[in-house]
């Protein structure tokens, strides 16, 4: 096994999670303004211990929008190699996959509209077991991709 | 419209029964309530019972006549390579589907159904899902039924004529002592439980709280006495309830195998009848329960894929053999997944990663019940949960030891134990990715876990052994890799 896969995702990947990140904060923003505001009104607890919540929730929000996606960036790569598919991810638990060619049943292209705006795509390959993904790939390299994968698939099938 | 050489066969008449029941029982559970209340509000008069009789024997008519028509509007036969089913009295639909994405023939023999001696058979195809049969036909005669099966499995086997006749080997067969052994020893008791808690409610319903009063004070004045009485007598109905459980499902299993298929019949009221083709199956589960273990008995589960994508299941292949008589039996029934290498260790370093992982339930219920009775009764008795720790360290321990894998001939032998001591099997080419997983911690020691899947019911069915040596794990992902496969098949290929 390689020490590591050779292609990254696009740069523009950590301005979707970004974004996407901050959206998925704001419900959870919005609970945390509101214990704060039930602790200090009705609960009336000193006012250091009632912004309590929102710091709280304010300081995971910022870690996850502007930390988290350029670790999680730096550590996402791939490759599709003639036998196998080679994933490696993830910011504390690191995880590699490998997924042979021979096992892909299909391959898809994604684009959620926050990827259209940027102009990225995810491909999705599923085996009999579940389904891996590439996210945040340059719609026209994420094609190709779909399309390289698809092409192998078919000749290993041909083996 | 339809005008082959080959017509289509009806159902046995007994479906007009069995469907008419079947809607029956529809309707009635749809107005039980709405007539109870009818029934009372207007209090018992003649007169409203008259109603409600009368309107039952209009709904059997109905039932009747739509169980007559929709007989007469179903027919079924093996077509032209494929199985052909046509239903609907009013919104008539004809299902055809290709023999190669037939899955199985199942037969199930519902109470009904045994009373008429036919069958219902489901035909299986692997497009949909589990639970939801892909064609059913709620009644067919025994001949009809092998028929049928012959039909269907005749065109996708090898034409072996000798063997064919010889029909299938029975390679196991549960007496009744093993049956009751399996019930005892299920650890279904969980299941039972609630069950019984379910059932507790219904019960009160029927019977005051004062006889319940009065019949607690009378048998047990005291509250420890009760305990003492009323736990071991639930628990004992579980078990009871566990066993017969294991009884209805289980009675009269038998494996047998002919040529590429194994078949497998059981159950008390309902007779249930299933087949898994060979090339189908992607990995077989032996299971040790905890109860079971002492004494050195197994179960054997087997993970069959479908066609394409998704479907298959994860279905008993024997519920209890001894251990020593597995790999006997594998070999007659699935020779691919008959192997028993010697299993390699975990490194001993993840040892303590183990205790650790077992011991934080423990040591989470250690700290609240310390913090809650210091806090809330201020006193110290909360403490008493560190006597959580050693059995749970010791749990620990034994997953540790019970961890291991092996890599032989092809096929890769994961073991591994949650409560029961889990060794699954699976050859190479079924195993569809590999994944080495490593958190900050197992970095520190060099460890990782190694996952893979196969596919089953579900999506997949995975593979893991947790904190083996980082290299084991790099290893394992690149011995696994489906390039000798290729190889090999290309080797098969050689006349």
């Amino acid at each position: 096994m390689k020490d590591e896969p050779s292609e990254r995702l696009d740069p523009r990947a950590k301005v979707v999670w970004r974004v996407s990140g901050a959206l998925n904060m704001l419900p959870l923003l919005a609970g945390a303004g509101f214990a704060s505001y039930v602790l200090l009104r009705w609960v009336e607890v000193s006012v250091f211990i009632g912004v309590l919540p929102l710091l709280g929730v304010l300081a995971m929000a910022v870690f996850s929008v502007i930390v988290v996606p350029g670790l999680r960036w730096r550590r996402w790569r791939y490759e599709i190699r003639p036998d196998e598919v080679d994933l490696q991810r993830g910011v504390w638990w690191v995880s590699r996959t490998l997924v042979p060619l021979a096992r892909i049943q299909h391959v898809d292209t994604r684009q959620g509209p926050l990827q259209r705006r940027y102009g990225l795509s995810t491909v999705v390959f599923h085996t009999a077991a579940g389904a891996n993904q590439i996210p945040e790939l340059a719609t026209p390299i994420a094609a190709e991709a779909r399309d390289r994968i698809a092409a192998l698939t078919r000749e290993q099938d041909e083996l | 419209m339809n005008s082959e050489a080959e017509p289509l066969l009806r159902l046995h008449p007994a479906a007009m029964v069995i469907g008419a029941l079947g809607t029956i029982r529809r309707s009635i559970s749809a107005t039980v309530i709405p007539g109870l209340v009818f029934l009372f509000s207007q209090g018992l008069s003649p007169w409203t019972i008259a109603l409600v009789l009368a309107g039952l024997a209009v709904l059997a008519a109905l039932a009747a006549v739509w169980g007559f028509l929709s007989w007469r509007a179903t027919s079924y036969g093996v077509v032209g390579g494929s199985f052909r089913l046509r239903q609907g009295v009013f919104q008539k639909s004809e299902r055809t589907i290709p023999l190669e994405h037939v899955q199985s023939v199942d037969t199930v023999q519902g109470i009904v159904q045994r009373a008429f001696g036919v069958y219902e058979v489901r035909v299986e195809t692997a497009g949909g899902g589990t639970s939801e049969p892909d064609a059913s036909l709620p009644a067919l005669g025994r001949g009809a039924t092998e028929d049928l099966r012959r039909g269907i499995e005749g065109a996708r086997r090898e034409p072996v004529g000798a063997e064919r006749e010889s029909g299938p080997e029975v390679l196991r067969r549960l007496s009744t002592r093993d049956l009751l052994v399996a019930g005892a020893t299920s650890g279904q008791i969980g299941v039972a439980l609630s069950l019984l808690a379910v059932g507790s409610q219904v019960f009160d319903e029927f019977f005051s709280e004062a006889f319940f009063r009065n019949l607690v004070d009378s048998l047990a004045p005291n509250a420890l006495v009760l305990a003492l009485i009323l736990i071991p007598a639930v628990a004992l109905v579980a078990w009871l309830l566990a066993i017969a459980g294991t009884v209805l499902a289980h009675f009269g299993f038998t494996l047998s195998r002919e040529g590429d298929f194994l078949y497998i019949k059981r159950g008390l009221l309902e007779r249930r009848e299933a087949t898994i083709p060979l090339r189908r199956i992607q990995a077989v589960r032996i299971s040790e329960g905890f109860l079971r273990q002492p004494f050195g008995l197994a179960s054997l589960r087997v993970e069959s894929a479908g066609y394409g994508e998704d479907a298959g299941v994860s279905a008993v292949m024997f519920p209890l053999l001894p251990f020593d008589e597995v790999q006997a039996l594998l070999r007659e029934a699935a020779p691919e997944f008959a192997v028993s290498p010697a299993l390699r260790e975990l490194p001993r370093r993840a040892l303590r990663r183990y205790v650790f992982r077992a011991l934080i339930p423990a040591l989470v219920l250690a700290a609240a019940g310390a913090l809650v009775s210091f806090l809330v009764f201020e006193a110290s008795f909360g403490l008493l949960a560190i006597g959580l720790l050693p059995p749970f360290a010791l749990y620990g321990w034994l997953r540790f030891r019970d961890a291991g894998w092996a890599l032989a001939d092809d096929r890769l032998v994961v073991r591994s134990r949650s409560l029961a001591r889990v060794t699954v099997v699976a050859p190479r080419r079924r195993l569809q990715s590999r994944s080495v997983l490593q958190s900050p911690f197992q970095r520190r020691l060099r460890l990782a876990t190694f996952g893979t899947e196969v596919a089953s019911g579900g999506g997949g069915s995975a593979l893991e052994v947790t904190d083996l040596g980082f290299d084991d794990a790099r290893y394992l992902a690149v011995a696994l890799s489906a390039r000798a496969d290729g190889r090999r098949e290309r080797e098969g290929a050689l006349p």
